[in-house]
């Protein structure tokens, strides 16, 4: 109607348009004229609030209480019927979900409030509003991206977010085993009365402390074994004058290629100090049993050793990589200005194998944080830890999270830690990615 | 404009995030109702007055059992299909993980239909509501099972599962080695002083020192307990009394016997020393009855020899048993099949086949039993032993057991201070899980 004015008389669109969107979503719309978006907003507030009223409320409802009845045996005649009750996970899991989709409504409300003032300022302009074709058209074009991505975005939130948000969740309850198992039993809200007993009760506390100091140990000594080991090895093999390069490539990367759950497997038994072959031999020799996997000393450095073993090759294979690139000119020009061997390797070859390997090393330390297969599958966790709960002397906080959710039911405590192995990983990995050089340094290899 | 197309072309994309959204949470919605009709089974059971329990319209069953069963359940399986039309097929979980599983998988819609599990577990399974009381049959069972058996099924007044073999520990034997299991532990270090060369990997005796059942004949026989008396007082934790204290020195003191680390004995190292002659006493139960009558020519069985104080030792034992999911979708086939398989006529064949020690009177009182002297050597066991208790703290002694004798046997620890450790580490847990 009032169009090619840029007066104050126009000034009130803008304003309209908000308003009405904010009364009721697509109002602003119609009110632009733009009738096939309108229809669409309107649409799904019309959608949202009946799925609030409906169903939402009731899930909202049951994430705030987790239920109130539980489900129970109840005896008709000569046959147990089971009473079906609450069931505070998938209750959980349902308020979770209600609660992603009115997070998305809101947002996507404050979008169409926006939408209505962007357009209105536009006709206050004196400029047509875009018409749903031009929309379309934009949207295909300047927005194809962010279109396909609002799919996989909308998986990441129903199949990432909402996972993880349910399992941090479960660390502020009393979901555990004997008494509190649902159906049979409801769970309920505890706070932080888990992670309180976690560090103040004595057998928690001595167990939390005792596994933690480990694994930290363990992933920073695992990693820097595997990591030189690897590094040595491969320099070893491609030194000038070394033959049959590929056979010892070959024997070194073996370990790697045998499934650990085999190799692991028959590590345990050649171990075994009594009857394990490697004793036995030692025994032959006249020299004495090594307790391996027995004694929480030599067990530790034991579960070490093998995994030298095992994880020496990976980082073998990837020095051997970065070892090609080095330019050869480097060492010639170092030649002619009489470097010795080692202050070639010092100052040739390891800034470049570390400038290229940092970021796998990173990534190698917050895997041996969690690398459940070598412990796991070597000694369980043994020897077994009389002042540990749930746990021995070799377990690190990953097997231990295992013992305590499928042996043990104690799906609080697991959570519990599983957040703090979280934020362990997660600060470690960025304190050490940020000072590393590849990340200071990004153009200092092209 | 550039804005204003920026704006409506985000909304847009909004728009269809949401109606996605709304089609992705009208499937949760969906599934919340499946879910929640399929954790529940549709109790189309019959009413009161019908005088039969028939299985459901196509019903098919899972069952949960070791490996050592496979072949008895598969057999019992073919017998029950033929009868009743009903497809069970088995699956390899044992009786002393299936409970565990049960716990988790059993609300969620996919446990087996029927599981394997020893009585200890039942408070467990109870707590967690997986297991359904055994109804329709209930008189039967009574009636035609051991006393001890059905007590030991029995929870707060109400049995559950179907019993279908009782076991215990005693001591297989060598008869090439050694004429007799002794009579007292003094006689077996007499013994082990001419047999044992632990160069050679030569031992008189060998049981698995570290682990908590294979290990609680001492204090069993020395008169400690676990939870009270009668093993349903989590309060009331025996193993640091005095006597628990005498079995631990007593028990640490054998290690002259067996001068090994606990962690290094296991079941398949037994096996292989006392089937290669080079174990003259293996402590273990029915369950390797089968696998050592293989290896070993003249095997016999007896009885655990008797404690310094001249006091019988008393092993744990056990009701194995298979218990009716209580989620299960044919609650009615699923019974129908416990009950079959526990007959008298299948627990023989049990026996025949694994050597499981039948609970049904009738069978047990078979004379193939009763001539059977590895049978009737564990039955004389059984009556000498004690039930383990089945309230749910019971799945609280078995790791801090562990590491009490870890510490007893390879680290020489006091007895006194490491009883007192397990009884406090148990009250710990116990706490912390209520």
């Amino acid at each position: 109607m009032s169009t090619g004015k840029p007066q104050s008389a126009g000034a009130s669109h803008a304003r309209n348009g908000t308003i009405l969107s904010a009364l009721f979503m697509g109002l602003g719309q119609f009110y632009h004229r733009q009738w096939v978006k309108g229809v669409i907003f309107m649409l799904a507030e019309v959608i949202s609030i009946y799925l609030i009223i409906a169903q939402f409320g009731a899930n909202l409802w049951g994430l705030v209480t987790l239920g109130d009845t539980p489900s129970r045996m109840e005896k008709v005649g000569r046959l147990y019927q089971n009473v079906p009750g609450d069931h505070s996970i998938f209750m959980m899991i349902y308020g979770l979900a209600a609660l992603i989709y009115i997070v998305l409504f809101v947002l996507f409300y404050i979008g169409n409030i926006r939408d209505a003032r962007a357009v209105g300022q536009l006709r206050d302009e004196g400029k047509e509003a875009p018409s749903f074709r031009d929309t379309t058209r934009h949207l295909l074009d300047k927005g194809f991206p962010y279109l396909l991505l609002s799919l996989p975005t909308i998986g990441v939130l129903f199949f990432t977010i909402l996972p993880i948000m349910f399992m941090i969740l479960m660390a502020f309850t009393n979901y555990s085993a004997p008494d509190h198992i649902p159906p049979k039993n409801l769970v309920d809200w505890v706070g932080f009365e888990t992670f309180k007993s976690l560090f103040t009760l004595k057998a928690w506390s001595k167990t939390f402390y005792g596994v933690l100091t480990w694994t930290i140990i363990w992933a920073v000594v695992a990693t820097v074994t595997t990591y030189f080991g690897g590094i040595l090895v491969a320099l070893l093999i491609q030194q000038h004058g070394i033959r049959f390069k590929t056979m010892w490539r070959t024997i070194f990367i073996l370990p790697y290629a045998i499934p650990q759950f085999i190799s692991l497997l028959i590590m345990k038994n050649i171990l075994n100090s009594q009857f394990g072959p490697i004793n036995q031999y030692l025994g032959m020799l006249g020299l004495g049993q090594v307790p391996w996997l027995n004694d929480p000393f030599m067990a530790k450095v034991t579960v070490i050793l093998v995994n030298m073993w095992i994880g020496i090759p990976v980082s073998m294979i990837l020095v051997l990589g970065v070892l090609t690139a080095i330019p050869k000119d480097l060492y010639e020009a170092a030649e002619v200005d009489g470097a010795s061997g080692f202050q070639k390797f010092r100052n040739i070859t390891m800034p470049f194998v570390l400038f290229q390997t940092a970021p796998i090393l990173i990534m190698q330390f917050a895997g041996n944080i969690n690398n459940f297969n070598v412990i796991f599958l070597l000694t369980g966790g043994a020897p077994a830890n009389g002042d540990y709960a749930f746990a021995g002397s070799t377990d690190l906080l990953v097997t231990w999270l295992y013992k305590l959710t499928l042996d043990n039911q104690r799906y609080n405590f697991a959570s519990a830690i599983g957040i703090l192995i979280f934020l362990i990983i997660a600060s470690f990995s960025i304190y050490n990615y940020r000072r590393s050089r590849s990340f200071k340094e990004e153009d200092m290899i092209q | 404009m550039k804005k204003g197309k920026k704006f409506s072309f985000m909304s847009l994309s909004l728009a269809m995030t949401v109606l996605l959204a709304a089609c992705g949470s009208g499937g949760s919605d969906a599934s919340n109702n499946t879910g929640e009709s399929g954790t529940t089974p549709d109790n189309e059971a019959p009413p009161a007055e019908v005088e039969e329990l028939t299985p459901e319209e196509g019903a098919m069953l899972t069952i949960w059992d070791g490996g050592d069963q496979k072949g008895f359940v598969e057999q019992a399986a073919a017998a029950f299909e033929e009868k009743y039309g009903v497809k069970v097929s088995y699956t390899e979980l044992g009786a002393d993980k299936a409970m565990t599983q049960m716990v988790t998988d059993g609300p969620a819609g996919v446990g087996a239909d029927i599981f394997a599990g020893v009585h200890d577990q039942i408070g467990q399974g109870v707590t967690a509501g997986v297991i359904m009381p055994n109804d329709w049959f209930e008189e039967d069972i009574r009636a035609r099972n051991s006393e001890l058996a059905v007590n030991a099924l029995t929870y707060e007044d109400i049995l559950y599962g179907y019993p279908k073999s009782v076991e215990t520990t005693a001591v297989f034997y060598n008869k090439d080695l050694i004429d007799a299991v002794p009579a007292n532990w003094d006689e077996i270090k007499e013994f082990a002083a001419t047999f044992n060369d632990t160069k050679a990997n030569k031992f008189a005796i060998m049981w698995d020192v570290g682990n908590g059942y294979s290990s609680y004949p001492f204090f069993g026989g020395y008169g400690a307990y676990v939870f009270g008396n009668d093993g349903t007082d989590p309060t009331d934790i025996g193993l640091n009394s005095e006597q628990g204290v005498e079995a631990a020195a007593f028990l640490q003191s054998l290690k002259e016997l067996m001068p090994l680390k606990s962690s290094d004995i296991n079941g398949d190292i037994r096996k292989s020393l006392f089937t290669s002659g080079k174990l003259a006493m293996n402590i273990s139960g029915p369950w390797d009855v089968g696998s050592l009558k293989e290896g070993v020519t003249n095997l016999g069985v007896g009885v655990y020899p008797a404690l310094p104080n001249g006091d019988p030792m008393k092993p744990f034992s056990g009701v194995k048993s298979y218990f009716v999911n209580a989620y299960t979708k044919y609650p009615n086939a699923a019974k129908l099949f416990a009950d079959f398989i526990t007959n008298a006529e299948n627990q023989m064949k049990n026996f025949e086949m694994t050597g499981a020690l039948p609970s049904n009177t009738e069978a047990a009182g078979s004379d193939a039993v009763k001539n059977d002297e590895i049978a009737s050597a564990f039955l004389a066991q059984f009556e000498n032993s004690i039930p383990m208790p089945s309230i749910p703290a019971m799945a609280q002694l078995w790791s801090p057991m562990e590491a009490a004798l870890s510490d007893l046997w390879n680290n020489g620890k006091d007895p006194k201070a490491v009883m007192d450790n397990v009884v406090e580490q148990m009250k710990s847990n116990i706490q912390t899980g209520s």
